[in-house]
């Protein structure tokens, strides 16, 4: 299983970079997290090949389906996308300290998958669909421009707290300006809500088709409601009522956390009709 | 309306509530937090479940506020109709204000205006108001979009806008929740969804729909023609398919073999691939033919029932052994012919000519055991779902249109200045993602500025 070798790699790079970016923050170096963002372009190509890999070794043992099916799956191709998410947060704000708070999401998701079922399972007759596709790629999508809004949320309470006590030195005070954080927490909600509204379209016409029934109410549905009302609040308490700062990063982190239960929460604690992690 | 708010009388109270944003994140975060109990307290159990679970004191005051069907139960349904109120009047109170703004636009930059825009620069140019002002409409237009332009008291002013459609993004989102609900409930009024198992070569013309408490006829006959399951190698179900018929004034109309995600339709009625099981006990076919040869065609012998064949007599099958004696799969069968002593004998599949040693006028070979399956159908008609559908797009426009559009303003003023030459002043202004119209701004303020030069 050479997908799963190159998976493992991966959680190394994860790691390391996590490491080099906290590093740079407590030792100030700039060097060192440019370092980082090399070990997490190299981490992006390696995680890329590896769901490449794990499809193709897929069509190889006859199954041949995307590799986004079960738990192990899912938590890799989360770890994929906040990992590309970022980096392109970090190449728009030319700004690294937010490797800091983001990267070890990433870490931490392959460290789970790694504890998982990694075989390559064949897929039973309702998960076989070109819905799929759709359903998976929307939704996880969505999922990690929450998490990278809920990793810069952390960041703008620790500056925001300093800022109010007038300190501007120590590992904080590397951290870019609570206005600009207080914008990337806003704008990584902006990407994600559509992406999860189309989610949960897609999610919805792939159950009409599979069994007729486009919303049952089933716990991951209705947990999948529960983060877009979560972030349909938050939106318009920002646009209309001017939320900013404190209060919109506390909901934002409501919102990621509501994520984390319906992505993973729903599968381990509640019963339902989605498939991974039913162990 | 607006305009009548002088003097709040209890109407315009109501009508605040009504509007208020306040009001939409009061309810969504109801809606969310309520909506995690039905999550937990799992919905539409047998109430023996229950019992088993929760006290019977719990048990009382959850049954009395509908927990255990907390999506259907009154008070649900009444912060949703709330939800839907609150956001229609939002749209009735803010579309018109919103709308009248894109209509007439301001398109004169006095000096009210001006101190409101934080993105403004001014010049002066020697000339005449009338050439400058034709070399700026061009640049924007160039560069911007193709301005307005006014004249008032000896000023020009240029105006000129992109992405108005940005402005429309939330009311279409917010139509769009309203459209979805309207399917749904259309589907809830006009459609129905049921369940029904067909055994193999049987048909149904209705099924039992709301849990088996009413039947709904089709119109039509679908019959299951038959069943075929397949399996990974693993043993592990890989898909499974029937064979349907819709029959319709005595004919086949339409025949389609469905699988898991690939339903039939017929006149608006759905089905769907859901599950199979055994339709009673397992049949042996028996093929029969004459000592010459000729086949005189096949038997389906259920256990022990006993089967005619013309002109010999009576077959029952009444044993079967997985491997009998080594020899693999035998039925034993048992023959009453008109007048002599029943005779049992063994067949064996793997032996199909074995029987001619009987030396009977007629020989039969057993060719396996077949079990009848049946085919378990979810069965829906929901004539809303298309506006669901409709409604689910437009959303995802709406949302595209409010978060990744954003309308764009520019304004030129130009006025004769004291010393003879033109006062140029240049502003803008953007509905959201300011930092990226800052750079834009820059970009035509230094194109604008070189118009001419």
């Amino acid at each position: 299983m050479s997908n799963v070798i190159l998976f493992n790699l991966t959680t190394v790079l994860f790691g390391v970079a996590s490491a080099l970016y906290l590093g740079a923050l407590y030792a100030k170096n700039e060097k060192i997290s440019a370092f980082g963002t090399w070990v997490c372009v190299l981490a992006a190509v390696v995680s890329t090949a590896a769901l490449g890999l794990r499809w193709y070794e897929s069509y190889r043992m006859g199954i041949g389906r995307i590799p986004v099916t079960n738990l192990y799956e899912s938590l890799v191709f989360f770890a994929w996308a906040v990992n590309l998410f970022y980096l392109v947060v970090e190449r728009k704000y030319r700004n690294r300290t937010f490797g800091a708070f983001v990267m070890p999401i990433a870490f931490f998701t392959m460290v789970f998958a790694v504890y998982n079922d990694s075989s390559i399972q064949p897929l039973v007759p309702a998960l076989q669909s070109y819905w799929l596709h759709a359903h998976v790629i929307t939704c996880f999508i969505g999922y990690a421009a929450f998490a990278v809004s809920a990793g810069v949320a952390v960041m703008y309470l620790l500056k925001a707290r300093q800022e109010q006590a007038k300190i501007s030195e120590g590992v904080v005070g590397l951290l870019p300006p609570t206005k600009m954080l207080d914008d990337l927490v806003y704008r990584a909600i902006i990407w994600g809500f559509p992406f999860l509204t189309a989610g949960i379209i897609t999610g919805a016409a792939w159950a009409n088709y599979a069994w007729g029934t486009y919303w049952s109410w089933d716990p991951k549905e209705t947990w999948s409601l529960i983060v877009w009302l979560v972030y349909a609040a938050f939106l318009h308490a920002r646009i209309t009522r001017g939320w900013h700062g404190r209060r919109a990063a506390i909901l934002s982190i409501v919102g990621f956390l509501s994520t984390v239960m319906c992505y993973l929460g729903v599968n381990l604690v509640l019963s339902g009709l989605h498939s991974y992690g039913g162990g | 309306m607006a305009d009548e708010k002088r003097t709040p009388s209890p109407i315009d109270r109501v009508w605040n509530f009504f509007t208020s944003v306040k009001l939409a994140i009061v309810t969504l975060i109801v809606l969310a937090s309520t909506s995690i109990l039905g999550t937990i307290i799992e919905q539409n159990q047998p109430p023996e479940k229950y019992h088993q679970i929760y006290e019977d004191w719990a048990f009382a005051l959850m049954d009395r506020l509908n927990l255990f069907d907390m999506y259907h139960s009154m008070w649900f349904l009444f912060i949703l109709v709330l939800f839907t109120v609150n956001l229609s009047c939002c749209t009735i109170d803010r579309f018109p204000k919103m709308l009248k703004v894109v209509r007439n636009p301001r398109t004169k930059l006095d000096g009210n205006l001006e101190k409101t825009l934080s993105l403004s620069d001014r010049w002066k140019r020697k000339g005449s108001l009338s050439e400058w002002t034709g070399k700026y409409a061009g640049a924007l237009s160039a560069s911007f979009a193709k301005p307005k332009v006014t004249e008032d008291g000896g000023e020009v002013h240029l105006y000129a806008e992109t992405g108005v459609a940005s402005r429309f993004g939330v009311y279409v989102t917010h139509l769009s929740i309203i459209i979805i609900f309207i399917g749904a409930i259309i589907g809830n009024v006009f459609g129905f969804k049921g369940y029904v198992n067909i055994p193999e070569g049987e048909s149904v013309t209705q099924v039992p729909v709301r849990g088996g408490l009413r039947m709904q006829d089709l119109g039509f006959t679908l019959r299951c023609n038959s069943f075929r399951l397949e399996t990974y190698p693993s043993g592990q179900p890989k898909s499974y398919m029937s064979d349907l018929s819709v029959i319709n004034g005595g004919r086949e109309v339409l025949r389609k073999t469905i699988v898991v995600n690939d339903p039939l339709q017929y006149k608006g009625i759905w089905f769907y691939q859901s599950s199979y099981g055994q339709a009673g006990g397992a049949t042996a076919q028996v093929s029969v033919s004459r000592k010459d040869g000729a086949p005189m065609g096949t038997l389906a012998l259920a256990a022990n029932e006993p089967v005619p064949v013309e002109g010999y007599g009576i077959v029952r099958g009444v044993n079967y052994e997985q491997n009998f004696q080594g020899n693999g799969p035998a039925l034993q069968v048992v023959v009453e012919k008109p007048g002599k002593p029943a005779a049992s004998f063994w067949l064996f599949q793997e032996r199909p000519d074995l029987d001619r040693r009987r030396n009977d006028s007629v020989v039969f070979s057993f060719s396996g055991l077949s079990s009848k399956m049946f085919t378990g159908l979810q069965v829906a008609k929901d004539p809303g779902v298309n506006i669901v559908w409709l409604g689910c797009a437009l959303m995802v426009i709406g949302l595209v249109m409010a978060f990744f559009l954003s309308h764009q303003r520019v304004w030129v003023r130009l006025s004769p200045g004291p010393d003879g030459r033109v006062e140029v002043v240049l502003a803008g202004s953007a509905s959201r993602n300011r930092l990226a119209f800052e750079k834009r701004f820059e970009k035509l303020q230094t194109g604008v500025k070189a118009a001419g030069q």
